[in-house]
């Protein structure tokens, strides 16, 4: 154990042991610990393997921003271990190793690494034969890719999604953060913080200046990412399972720095660890990461961490300076260790680093501080719009946002002294409530006396033995990035592309710069004009299962539903909608045929509630009526009903549906099921442009109907007490009725769907049970289904839209000529329709008549005309009343004229032959449906 | 998510809404079948400020929006009729 | 194979072979001009300098080589069309990548690990047969499945939903796969420059000069050139492009947005998408689950991204395999999508003689890319466009005569 005593370990619970299982072995840790801290504490370096050689790797940042903490825990894969907190029973296993995390038989892969240069698989893996890629080397390539493991047998918790306004949303609780959002919330705003880590305060956790708690006034989220930014300041904050949409009227990034990592041959080992996460380490968990440690001081927070490592008690061997830092002699020489002035040229070891080369020289040890600066946390700044510049002079990087409602603060904005950080916090604090309107004082960028040390340049020439590690998730060596430049791959999305690099799980967060520098060199041109990669977003990884939320399927029901279920309907899905689909278990053929036989011979009751109903008002509904569909209804007589027929611009049939007129400004408008969201819609766009006099309302939901067809129909409703006569006479055959059924105020229109003797009944949803009822109760009444309704209307030749049509269909090709009114100047689509008759009507929907006894066929079946295909079948069903097959199928115009015989080429691959039939396979003078 | 501001609701999420296409110039009265065919198929879009119908589907309110087409900048909304 | 490992681990220092040569001055004249250095372009230049013989080209690339939708789309390769003229096309296509590591020396990893396209509806089932019978009648892979089959193919899928999205049947299409879109443009441009095209990166095509019906010069940011024929391949700015030169193209761009999760172990090895949930999978020889769907509502030449897409690909993906819920997303991106009418692309002649327009590729150009530059380059070698294209020309607006794929191809890609 290297556990160090109170008072470090300030984020740890010592009388809350927590025990978990690492590779099948029992550790403890504490409450507080996160799986690296309490591996790290139990002497456990080595993390994981890395993703190609499979070389040994262990924490370097802690920060959540590396490949190689990556772990599994349980079922869950590519967990991060340096932020996830121990919990009990925890199962937690290496990841992408043969064998064991110890013993990794990949880990030989590391031995060809001379063979396996950058880019080398664009190259080989070839032959011998054109198949040997996806037969041989694939399989192979793909059983060794990947980190953890999905299970697929694993059941998640659902996410939660969220939302939160507030005035100020301050991203990053460091000291930056605090700064800002106290100095918004005293002046007034409302303002959110949220943090990513338990407790607020960043790297006043673990430094001298003190802990910190939330400001007064201030909505504090801690364990909270903001994993994105986007358009007009709404973003994702992710809690545990919760998604948090956020909209912020002003947004203050005081994301921090990302520590660099030092380049020098083996500089992956294990045990070799960024400056900053020694000290978290040390403080907050009260973990010695080693007995004999080196320090690279590139920056005064080596010396930070040195520091702290002399208060724990770990030796140190070197503290090796790479250059001057003046204003810091006096701390280095309290160390009273020895000091080298150069830079780690090497490093050795085998699972953890044993000892490193300085100037020459092999220094024993078990840990290495490495601190050679921080560049600015640019992924979410980015996202929102900061560009990241290189500042040649400094050999800086330095993040820019010039951006209404954006603000950058702290370390991220390019300061490091602590007084600095916060007076810079403060500042940003203000300007976000200038931005508001509030009152605050402009205060002056703060002076930062140490900025100018805290990056250190490090030289990146390639070690000759390689192994110098420029993306450590991507195993990504110096000469990697130089050799893909010299190929030709010289803008750096090129280098990124066919190198990876920064393509893996930190997605550059390590790599972005150095690669920049390398680059640079290379090309000869300036870091700045070579940059980084576009920042996209997550800028932490979001779950999948965060992101889905709950995922629910709105589901549309009837005010039938109950009805149906009660009389033992099979239920289809119809879009959103629920229908029946037939009546009764048992045969469903025969069960089908018996409702068309109901319907012939009797009286059938369909639900027809989802037809789209819409109400046309106002003084010019009539012509309203005109423009959008083709037919004439400024000259409907208010009390009939007529078809309508919708096209789009370019005369394709788009819709149908029956108007009747309720009053010489009133039409009531029925539309199909699955189109009535997008007439409405495009009602209300089309008289956007006309400004006529007219009000739509889409009384879909609002409004149930019924259909009672059959010879019997008309029998059925004068049984029930009402107000509408429905004799012949008094309610002929495309006419329509307001009054009262049964009770039940209705809206009653004769129509002829079926081919029968019809009355649609439309009431308020709330009184259609009872309507329906009613009707059942009112004589031999037999409800049938959606599979009868569509043979019932295929035997009589009607059309569904969406079905027998497509994005094209003209009512020529359908045979519907006769839906077009002459006499209109003007409807949606009839200038088209007149350009392409001219153009020629090349194809036509034929109604086509099969042998009784034909087999194999099917939607979508083939026409063929000299073997060749020349259309398809639309509909096509067995009837029940003629006891052959029909359908309604696409042939060419030349073959439409009925009489012609049409080749089909069946399911099978068979060719079967129907003929041509007028458009009504059934009843063709319209005696029953109009008597 | 972007907001968008309905002349008659206000500023609401962009998923409130519905895309109905570029505003078109009308095309006169008995223009030549090749002219009708141009004006059917063809396209705005430039890349810059470009005016386009808007429905706010809630209120089934259609109106007019300029928004820049390469920076998805709103530049200003406005109901049919109404001045700009 | 083994030889070439060797090659590089036994050598001293790396062996470079220069696969992209540096941009080069601009000449005053070139035979052809090629606009966007994408993979169509490239795959153009390459058969026009190796099957033609014309090596006098430029390929202007306003930014880096393949950057745009090359390096952006999803990757996906598949013939399974609704109409005739399109599956002739895009079997050519399947072809061409199947020959294409052998053809470029370099390995464009072509995995033809099939796609299975998910049905929740009847009317899609309807949809699917007509692609099936008439995919069947031009001799590609393709069959529509049951629920049983769809089980056995992707046993990890979610079957036992119910309602409105239960699965009810699929369409099989072993000929799908993937390839290794970067791979595909550096292989072109490396054959290409091998025969003398010349590849200008960094190079904007600020507008053209036009004398009566030709482009008699291209203009650029780094000067004006001469060109005997002009193609125009580049993508999300074909609209913008063409109208430089005056041609007036019935395009609209719309971003199409995807994300990529971290590497998991390879569990899934087929293309699964899904209609109506606008979703579609496939995972990465690097482990990397791609997930993509469909266009974004609204016109924009932005490639920003939005968390709305984010959360909406994230819902079909787990509602398909719910054990995703744990799988973290890594990335998300955008691309620009120039969308026609029929959602077909335009190929072939221009109003003008010598402009070639290789346009209107919407979700779908990564698949055509060797046979759009193989044709492409037919046409201006030849002068002529083959019958393949004809379906594709810009004429066919004016004639009515679209290419009936509408409400085929959504968020199949």
């Amino acid at each position: 154990m290297t556990r160090l005593p109170a008072p470090f370990g300030t984020r740890i619970d010592r009388t809350r042991p927590v025990s978990f299982r690492f590779e099948g072995r029992r550790v403890q840790g504490y409450a507080g610990d996160t799986i690296a801290s309490a591996l790290m504490a139990d002497g456990q370096m080595m993390l994981s393997r890395s993703f190609k050689y499979h070389r040994p790797r262990g924490a370097f940042g802690l920060a959540g921003a590396e490949a190689n903490t990556l772990v599994q825990v349980g079922a869950e894969p590519n967990v991060q271990a340096d932020l996830r907190e121990v919990a009990e029973g925890m199962e937690v296993t290496a990841q992408n190793v043969a064998g064991s995390l110890a013993f990794d038989r990949d880990a030989a892969i590391g031995l060809f690494a001379r063979f396996l240069p950058v880019g080398f698989y664009y190259r080989t893996f070839m032959g011998p034969t054109r198949q040997a890629w996806l037969r041989f080397w694939e399989p192979r390539i793909r059983a060794k890719a990947g980190l953890g493991r999905v299970d697929t047998g694993a059941r998640f918790p659902h996410g939660d999604k969220a939302h939160l306004h507030c005035d100020v949303l301050v991203v990053g609780g460091g000291p930056a953060g605090l700064a800002a959002a106290s100095e918004a919330a005293r002046g007034g705003a409302d303002v959110i913080l949220c943090d990513a880590g338990p407790e607020p305060g960043g790297s006043l956790c673990h430094a001298p200046q003190g802990a910190a708690s939330a400001p007064e006034g201030v909505r504090l989220m801690t364990r909270t990412a903001c994993t994105g930014w986007f358009a007009d300041n709404w973003l994702s904050l992710v809690q545990g399972g919760t998604l948090w949409r956020v909209r912020a009227r002003q947004v203050i990034f005081a994301v921090g720095g990302i520590e660099q990592p030092a380049v020098f041959r083996n500089n992956d080992l294990p045990g070799i660890i960024s400056a900053g996460a020694v000290r978290r380490l040390i403080r907050l968990h009260g973990v010695a990461p080693g007995r004999r440690a080196v320090v690279l001081a590139g920056t005064p927070e080596g010396l930070d961490a040195a520091e702290d490592l002399a208060a724990a008690g770990i030796a140190i061997a070197a503290l090796v300076v790479p250059r001057p830092l003046p204003g810091h002699e006096g701390r280095i020489a309290a160390l009273g260790c020895p000091v080298i002035a150069g830079r780690i040229e090497e490093a050795s070891g085998r699972a953890r680093v044993a000892r490193v080369r300085v100037a020459g020289s092999w220094v024993d040890c078990d840990c290495v501080a490495v601190s050679v600066g921080q560049a600015p946390a640019w992924q979410l700044p980015c996202q929102a719009g900061a560009v990241l510049g290189h500042d040649t002079a400094s050999e800086r990087f330095v993040l820019r946002l010039d951006r209404p409602g954006l603000h950058l603060a702290g370390t991220v904005n390019g300061y490091a002294g602590h007084a600095a950080v916060v007076a810079d916090g403060r500042r940003a604090g203000a300007a976000a409530l200038r931005a508001l309107g509030m009152s605050a004082a402009a205060e002056p960028a703060p002076k930062d006396i140490d900025a100018a040390l805290s990056f250190w340049h490090q030289p990146l020439d390639p070690h000759p033995g390689g192994k110098d590690f420029v993306d450590l998730d991507e195993d990504l060596q110096v000469a990697d990035l130089i050799n893909a430049v010299a190929e030709g791959y010289r803008e750096l999305e090129l280098v990124k592309r066919f190198t990876t690099v920064g393509m893996g799980p930190s997605q550059g967060r390590h790599s972005a710069l150095a690669t920049a520098r390398i680059v640079a060199e290379a090309t000869a041109r300036e870091v700045a004009e070579v940059g980084v990669a576009t920042a996209r977003p997550p800028a932490m990884p979001e779950a999948l299962g965060t992101l889905a939320g709950h995922g629910h399927t709105p589901e549309r029901r009837t005010a039938l539903h109950a009805r149906h279920l009660r009389l033992g309907a099979e239920m289809k899905p119809v879009g959103a909608w629920w229908r029946p689909y037939l009546y009764g278990r048992g045969d469903r053929e025969a069960l089908i045929a018996a409702e068309v036989a109901a319907v012939r011979t009797g009286v059938g009751l369909l639900d027809v509630s989802t037809l789209g109903k819409l109400e046309v008002r106002g003084a010019d509904a009539g012509e309203f009526l005109d423009r959008i569909y083709t037919m004439s209804h400024g000259t409907q007589p208010v009390g009939r009903v007529r078809y309508c027929l919708m096209l789009n611009e370019m005369g394709a049939v788009v819709d149908d549906g029956v108007a009747l007129r309720l009053a010489p400004d009133r039409f009531y408008v029925t539309a199909t099921t699955g189109a009535v969201a997008r007439v409405y819609a495009d009602m209300a766009m089309w008289n956007a442009q006309w400004g006529l006099r007219v009000d739509v309302a889409n009384l879909t939901g609002a409004f149930a109907g019924l259909n009672v067809t059959g010879p019997g129909a008309r029998d059925v409703l004068a049984r029930l007490p009402g107000d509408i006569d429905f004799s012949r006479d008094a309610f002929p055959y495309l006419s329509g009725r307001e009054g009262v059924v049964a009770g039940v105020p209705v809206r009653a229109m004769r129509i002829g769907f079926t081919g029968e003797l019809s009355y649609e009944l439309h009431c308020p949803a709330s009184h259609a049970p009872a309507l329906w009822d009613a009707v059942m109760a009112a004589g031999e009444v037999r409800p049938y289904g959606l599979e009868a309704s569509r043979i019932l209307r295929l035997e009589k030749g009607h059309i569904l839209i969406g079905q027998d049509t497509d994005a094209l269909s003209s009512p020529d090709e359908l045979g519907m000529g006769w839906a077009l009114s002459s006499k209109k100047p003007f409807h949606v689509g009839k200038r088209s329709v007149e350009m392409r008759r001219r153009l020629g009507v090349t194809r036509r929907l034929a109604a086509i008549a099969f042998p009784a006894g034909t087999r194999g066929l099917g939607e979508s079946c083939l026409v063929l005309a000299d073997g060749v295909p020349a259309g398809h079948v639309t509909s096509v069903a067995q009837s029940p009343t003629l006891g052959h097959p029909i359908a309604l199928a696409f042939v060419p115009a030349a073959l439409a004229a009925p009489g012609t015989g049409i080749a089909i080429r069946a399911r099978d691959g068979s060719t079967v032959t129907g003929t041509v039939t007028g458009h009504a396979f059934l009843d063709p003078k319209n005696t029953r449906q109009e008597g | 998510m972007k907001l968008l501001t309905c002349p008659l609701n206000g500023p609401r999420n962009i998923d409130e809404f519905q895309y109905l296409g570029p505003l078109r110039p009308d095309l006169a009265e008995g223009a030549a079948d090749a002219d009708w065919a141009a004006h059917l198929f063809r396209a705005e879009n430039r890349p810059g400020p470009m005016v386009e119908w808007w429905r706010h589907t809630p209120s089934n309110t259609v109106f007019l929006a300029e928004r820049h087409t390469l920076t998805d900048t709103i530049l200003r909304t406005w109901l049919p009729g109404a001045k700009p | 194979m083994v030889l070439r490992l060797l090659k590089y681990g036994l050598s001293r220092g790396y062996p470079v072979t220069g696969d992209l040569p540096p941009t080069p001055d601009l000449r005053a004249s070139y035979d052809v001009v090629i606009v966007g250095g994408g993979g169509h372009g490239l795959a153009c230049a390459h058969h026009l300098a190796k099957y033609h013989g014309i090596r006098s080209v430029a390929v202007l690339e306003k930014g880096w080589l393949a950057g745009g939708n090359t390096a952006r789309n999803t990757t996906t390769i598949r013939s399974n069309y609704m109409t005739m003229q399109s599956i002739a096309f895009y079997k050519e296509a399947v072809a061409l990548y199947e020959g294409m590591s052998e053809e470029l020396d370099f390995n464009v990893m072509f995995s033809q690990r099939g796609q299975l396209t998910l049905a929740h509806s009847e009317a899609t089932l309807r949809a699917f047969h007509l692609r099936a019978e008439t995919g069947r009648h031009m001799g590609i892979g393709i069959e529509v499945i049951g629920p049983d089959e769809v089980r056995a193919r992707v046993p990890e899928l979610n079957m036992d939903r119910g309602g409105a999205l239960e699965i009810i049947g699929g369409l099989w299409h072993p000929d799908g796969g993937t390839a290794r879109h970067d791979a595909v443009a550096w292989g072109y441009a490396r054959e290409a420059s091998r025969r003398g095209v010349e590849i200008h990166q960094r190079t904007a095509v600020t507008g053209f000069g036009v004398t009566g019906d030709r482009v008699t010069q291209v203009q650029t940011d780094r000067g004006v050139i001469n060109a005997g024929a002009v193609l125009i391949a580049c993508g999300g700015m074909n609209y913008d492009m063409a109208l430089r030169a005056g041609v007036d193209l019935p395009i609209r761009c719309f971003p199409l947005q995807a994300m990529v999760t971290e590497p998991v172990k390879p569990w899934l090895h087929t293309l699964v998408s899904s209609v109506s949930l606008h979703t579609y999978l496939v995972q990465s020889s690097r482990g990397e689950v791609v997930i993509g769907g469909g266009s974004d509502p609204y016109q924009l030449y932005s490639t920003r991204s939005t968390l709305d897409l984010k959360e909406h690909l994230a819902e079909g993906a787990v509602h398909l395999f719910p054990f995703l819920r744990g799988l973290k997303v890594l990335r998300q991106w955008a691309g620009i999508t120039d969308m026609t009418p029929d959602y077909s692309p335009i190929m072939g002649a221009s109003p003008l003689d010598n402009l070639w327009l290789d346009c209107g590729w919407g979700t779908w150009g990564f698949k055509a890319t060797p046979v759009a530059g193989k044709r492409m380059a037919e046409c201006i070698a030849t002068g002529r466009v083959p019958e393949v294209l004809a379906p594709f020309a810009l004429s066919r607006f004016a004639r009515f005569d679209l290419v009936n794929e509408m409400g085929a191809t959504a968020a199949s890609h």
